[in-house]
């Protein structure tokens, strides 16, 4: 397949606004000021391109159901902060070409009639940031951006917000705080943040690959869009896949690959000799598939039917000699710090896992810690505040489940299977 | 009304309710950590957890936090269910895994939140086996002690001090598991109202320091329903006592008042009772001697001088104490005034006056909901509680005005703030007045300065027009009173007065009596003076004359609580129990008299003000004798309250101000000199608070504040050192140059304005020293 997002991204020399438009850059916004915003948003409903930025919801239903008389000031926010472990693809966006970003974020603002927009920016990804920036001047001296564009009489500012550095600030309603300066908490989900989201004012959060379809479903048609995907999928879908993979990376690939399609013909598969132990198909706060899924189409609604999550698109790969538990662990450990500390379940609940978990992870486990991991679990996860606690401990609760063996041998031997202290060979 | 169906019991709720407040208001009990009625709903504890039953009988029930759900006609919820019981075994069970289970020695143990959940809700064993996390406490000041590891991340602290008092130096810091409620760095908190994180904190992170000194279980302490005596608001306040001595002071709900809070010198001015100057035994020149031969003295030096007698009640003593010594003079044939200072008399008169012929004064919560004001002088200062209440109307979007002469901490939250030089006061609201009368005649003024306040006051539905009576003349009180006519009824007014009880003081005597008295001290004509919690040896303006005065007196009778200067000069000293360790009635700035109970006795005899007047009545063989009926034959149509109700309004009883009121206010008089004096105060700033050292540890340093520009113009430059002449006295002190005092304004502490013998206001003489 010819890439469409990824085919001019170019990470040390990224394309200036010139070049950028020799390529048919920016072509997006006449054929935007065209049309009515609300032609758009039907365009883009019909074109069924689902948010990339890990729940998959309808981006055009989204964006309908803010309202087209949603009240003035309206905003748009960006989400560029991707902190999922295993996951970059927002990155390569980011670093390879920003002025596809800003071309994204205008025609957006357009269709939802937003005058100001804000880009999130990952904290690590500062360099990246200070190019945006950069872009966005270039953008505002030719007339890109700032008032009347291309004397269409609609006005827009970006600004690039660089996030403090924490996994919430992703989270829709936690940016939402830390782009007016207070602490990044969640906020409770009503009123919605599409109508009273930053300073009380209607806001639609869109990530970032999400948002950099939308100029090509403008100037290619639903029907073209959806003809990109593959297995049911619709448009393409950045893949990242890491792990124990021989080549991991970044495939632009339709939408509903196949995951052993990825991990195998891709990412070139796995080291001489060993054998897949299972994956995470979505980023860290999906759950385990196993070998048997290899044929699952790689989209929204295949990968939950399945019980996980598609999230962001990114595979981490595990083989045979690879612990599970002490993989597990290392989430949580992940999780129980990027806690914002808003909900008990949550800030207290992670840290207790984590402690259980590494208790098992070094033989020191209790016959009864598994049930009490089933138990924690299922508090944290149905009473925390936001979804981040479900999430976080969604691999945990699979790995459980799809690892059974492996988290009762570190009990019942009172060691780990894998340590090659104790057992010679790292082998299960 | 709707209702809710809570474990089958019926609850009514008002619309916006969620399911917590509505069962809480109905005193049925979810259990809640996070949730507080003053701060609304956050759903961060999860303790909360309820379960709706669904409406069709196919679906499952509903997990859901009570706080966060509305509440809706009819709707069905179970806080037994066995998942909802689930819910909260595990909170606490994570709440528990870090705290440090020191109850046995925690301050707040058997009045902890979190105790009692525990054992309501949580498991009764921790299965929990890995380290706990501890933290790094703070010294958050004298008042306050800091204990972070019992923390259980509930929000309240901080919601509290941010959102609603609107403090800046407390707030939630790191993340995860670590998060962290205290200051930047070490340091006494700032916020006037920072003691109600004692209270507002469940469990026992924040807790009294004072009251840790001199602990007690809060199971053994004496308490009675008590009325703040430290300001006119009134707060309502429970005090606990035990063996004898007072260990603290908490806020008691009033509806209508001060509703969960009260502010530090509320809180912490208690102190003044267990202070070494407190008096005990009685005394006759200068010898500890018995009540009865006190009182004997007393009556021998008062039949002596019949007819040449007068006597000072005060702000700060009990309608009963002031209303006795008021009855007794008029059968000695004696004069009464509750001031010492006539200009405070006059201005305090004509304040109650006014509002005793206008809608009255509004309560703190009708405060809460005005959506502008103009305030004149130092609310944080005078009653700070009214503070409070206007940042809650400001966090509403109220637009506030301020006139002020010296900085004041409301002025952070001013749409537009004036500094005004005392002398000029009246001249600025007459303007405004006169601004606002050419506005509603339909006249451009849109050129004025002060255009912007005009039409912020008319615009509003409901504005609040309000004074500081302290720092205000009668005829200042007077202008503003007529702006609030001006303003139509919709407008409020009401003023901060000089006591817990100036409203019930005022009301007993005419204006003009204390210039009448502290003259005919002055000539001889008074012989013998009764002094009743009252100190006119301090008045900053007249303290220096009532001194001289008082030389020529036969005899100076003084019953207080504390050793004034006053006190000290006094040849029969009665001291009279504090407000904790007697019944009495204040009448706050409201007109809203409310009783309250001794919380305990202390060994010594120690009667109130107005006991020990009846019993003076008694050895005189006045007719009336009997405090009850002294205050019926006073105030006819008056029920007294009952102490701990919502208190009953004093009746009106004062004529409306004639249009031109006496102009005798000594503000208008001038001398040459360019520069006066403001009074600097702060929210300690008052007798009695004055003898709490806690409180008084934390005041302002003893600075002379100038406005930059002038000192600019005269050449003294921040941090030098300029000398202060008064009529007593004279003062070298150091400058401060701020922006929020008004031109040609010296602004100093209360303690420098009684040194110098100069009053709020005065013409003052300035020098640098080099
Ligand atoms: C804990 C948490 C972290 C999140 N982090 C990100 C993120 O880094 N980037 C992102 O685009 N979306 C993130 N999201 C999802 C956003 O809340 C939001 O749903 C998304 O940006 C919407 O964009 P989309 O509809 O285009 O996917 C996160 C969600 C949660 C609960
Ligand atoms: S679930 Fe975790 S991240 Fe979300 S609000 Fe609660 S503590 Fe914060
Ligand atoms: S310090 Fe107290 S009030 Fe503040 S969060 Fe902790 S427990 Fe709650
Ligand atoms: S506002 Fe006044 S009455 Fe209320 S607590 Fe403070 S000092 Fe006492
Ligand atoms: S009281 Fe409802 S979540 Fe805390």
């Amino acid at each position: 397949m010819e890439t469409l997002l990824t085919r001019h991204l170019d990470a040390t020399t990224p394309l200036n606004l010139a070049a950028y438009q020799a390529i048919g850059g920016y072509c997006s916004l006449s054929a935007a000021f065209d049309l009515k915003p609300e032609k758009i948003i039907e365009t883009v409903e019909a074109a069924d391109l689902r948010g990339r930025g890990g729940a998959g919801f309808s981006c055009g239903l989204k964006w309908r159901l803010r309202g087209a008389d949603a009240p003035s000031p309206r905003y748009l926010i960006c989400n560029l902060d991707e902190s999922e472990p295993g996951t970059f693809k927002d990155r390569y966006l980011l670093y390879g070409g920003p002025h596809q970003i800003i071309e994204a974020v205008i025609v957006s603002a357009y269709a939802l009639q937003a005058e100001r927009a804000f880009i999130f920016v990952r904290g690590e990804y500062a360099k990246g940031g200070h190019s945006l920036n950069q872009a966005i001047q270039e953008a505002e001296t030719a007339g890109l951006l700032g008032s009347s564009i291309c004397g269409s009489g609609f006005n827009l500012q970006i600004e690039v917000h660089l996030s403090g550095g924490r996994y919430i600030c992703g989270e829709e309603t936690a940016q939402i705080n830390a782009i007016e300066g207070k602490r990044p908490n969640p906020r409770p989900k009503i009123p919605r943040p599409s109508t009273h989201g930053l300073w009380g004012q209607p806001t639609t959060t869109n990530n970032v690959e999400t948002l950099v379809n939308i100029p090509h479903i403008l100037l290619n048609g639903a029907d073209w869009f959806r003809s990109l995907g593959v297995n049911g999928g619709c448009g393409p879908k950045l893949f990242c896949v890491s792990g124990k993979v021989r080549h991991s990376g970044l495939f632009e690939l339709p939408c509903g690959t196949p995951a052993g399609e990825l991990i195998f013909e891709h990412a070139g598969g796995l080291d001489e000799g060993r054998t897949l132990l299972g994956f995470l198909p979505g980023g860290a706060s999906t759950a385990f598939l196993l070998p048997e899924h290899l044929d699952l189409p790689m989209d929204f609604d295949p990968v939950a039917k399945a019980g996980s999550r598609l999230g962001t698109g990114s595979l981490i790969v595990l083989d045979n000699s690879t612990c599970p538990v002490e993989f597990t662990l290392n989430l949580m450990r992940f999780f129980a710090r990027e806690s914002c500390g808003f909900c008990t379940p949550c800030r207290d609940g992670l840290p207790y896992l984590a402690q259980i978990l590494t208790a098992i992870a070094s033989g020191e486990g209790h016959a009864d810690d598994l049930a009490l991991l089933d138990e924690l679990c299922a508090t944290v996860a149905s009473q925390s505040f936001c979804a981040f606690a479900p999430g976080a401990v969604m691999p945990l609760i699979s790995s459980i489940q799809c690892f059974h063996t492996h988290y009762e041998q570190h009990v019942t031997n009172g060691h780990c299977p894998f340590d090659t202290t104790t057992q010679g060979e790292r082998q299960p | 009304m709707s209702t809710i169906l809570i474990d089958g019991r019926t609850i009514a709720f008002k619309p916006g309710d969620n399911i917590l407040r509505a069962a809480l208001e109905a005193d049925v009990e979810i259990p809640h950590f996070c949730y507080h009625a003053a701060l609304d709903s956050l759903g961060a504890c999860r303790l909360c957890a309820v379960e709706i039953k669904p409406k069709n009988s196919n679906e499952a029930p509903r997990l859901t936090m009570a706080c966060l759900e509305p509440a809706k006609e009819g709707l069905e919820v179970s806080v037994s269910a066995a998942a909802a019981q689930q819910v909260r075994r595990h909170v606490i069970e994570l709440l528990m895994i870090n705290h440090p289970h020191d109850c046995p020695i925690c301050d707040e143990g058997g009045e902890c939140h979190l105790q009692e959940m525990t054992v309501t809700c949580g498991p009764p064993y921790r299965r929990y086996r890995g380290r706990k996390r501890t933290f790094t406490n703070q010294d958050l000041g004298p008042l306050i002690h800091h204990e972070m590891n019992r923390c259980i991340t509930c929000y309240r602290c901080t919601r509290f001090y941010q959102d609603y008092a609107l403090g800046n130096d407390l707030g939630a810091m790191r993340l995860r598991n670590e998060v962290y409620f205290g200051r930047f760095q070490d340091g006494p908190l700032e916020s006037p109202f920072a003691g109600n994180l004692v209270e507002i904190c469940p469990t026992g992170v924040f807790t009294d320091a004072l009251f840790r000194q001199r602990f007690a279980r809060a199971w053994d302490l004496n308490t009675a329903p008590s009325i703040c005596p430290h300001c006119s608001v009134g707060c309502n306040t429970l005090p606990g006592a035990r063996d004898g001595t007072l260990r603290r002071v908490r806020s008691r709900t009033h509806p209508e008042l001060n509703r969960w809070f009260i502010c530090d010198r509320g809180r912490y001015g208690h102190q003044y009772s267990e202070h070494c100057a407190r008096l005990l035994s009685p005394r006759v020149s200068g010898e500890n001697t018995s009540y009865h031969k006190a009182l004997n003295a007393a009556t021998t030096r008062i039949k002596a001088t019949q007819n040449c007698i007068g006597g000072i009640g005060s702000a700060r003593e009990d309608l009963e104490g002031n209303t006795m010594l008021q009855a007794l003079l008029n059968e000695v044939g004696g004069v009464f005034t509750a001031f010492n200072d006539p200009a405070l008399e006059a201005a305090t008169i004509a304040a109650v006056s006014w509002l005793q012929n206008s809608a009255g004064a509004p309560s703190l919560i009708e405060m809460e909901q005005i959506d502008a004001a103009l305030i004149i002088g130092d609310l944080t200062a005078h009653a700070p509680m009214i503070d409070l209440a206007l940042r809650q109307a400001y966090r509403k979007g109220a637009e506030l005005t301020l006139f002020h002469s010296s900085p004041t901490p409301l002025a952070q939250f001013t749409t537009s703030a004036i500094t005004v030089p005392p002398r000029e006061m009246y001249a600025k609201l007459s303007h405004l007045c006169t601004l606002i009368n050419a506005l509603l005649a339909g006249r451009d003024i849109s050129d004025d300065p002060m255009a912007v306040i005009a039409k912020s006051l008319i615009k509003a539905r409901q504005p609040l027009l309000i004074g500081t009576i302290e720092t205000l003349t009668a005829t200042d009180a007077s202008v503003l009173a007529k702006l609030a006519i001006t303003l139509g009824p919709n407008a409020r007014l009401t003023y901060a007065l000089s006591g817990p009880n100036a409203y019930g003081s005022a009301l007993l005597a005419p204006e003009g009596n204390a210039m009448q008295i502290l003259e005919s001290v002055e000539t001889g004509k008074i012989k013998t003076l009764i002094v009743a919690g009252n100190d006119p040896f301090s008045d900053p303006r007249f303290g220096l004359r009532w001194r001289a005065a008082c030389r020529n007196l036969n005899t100076l009778i003084v019953l207080d609580c504390i050793l004034t200067a006053t006190a000290e000069a006094a040849d029969i000293l009665f001291p009279v129990a504090a407000w904790t360790e007697r019944g009495g009635t204040f009448v706050n700035y409201e007109g809203r008299a409310q009783s309250f109970l001794p919380v305990f006795h202390r060994p010594e005899y120690l009667p109130s003000a107005a006991d020990v007047i009846a019993d003076l009545a008694k050895y005189l063989e006045c007719s009336r004798q009997d405090v009850l009926s002294v205050l019926q034959d006073t105030f006819p149509d008056f029920q007294v309250p009952a102490p701990g109700t919502l208190g009953s309004p004093i009746p009106v009883s004062l004529p409306p101000i004639s249009d031109s009121p006496s102009a005798g206010s000594p503000l208008l008089s001038s001398n040459n000199s360019t520069w006066q004096t403001a009074l600097m105060s702060w929210y300690g700033d008052e007798t009695l608070a004055s003898f709490a050292p806690g409180l008084t540890s934390l005041a302002p340093a003893t600075i002379a504040m100038i406005e930059q520009a002038t000192a600019t113009a005269t050449g003294i430059v921040d941090g030098s050192k300029i000398r202060l002449r008064g009529s007593a006295d004279s003062v070298v002190l150091p400058v401060q140059l701020n922006q929020n005092i008004a031109a040609g304004t010296v602004g100093i502490g209360r303690n420098v304005l009684v040194r110098l013998g100069l009053g709020h206001g005065d013409p003052i003489e300035l020098e640098k020293v080099l």
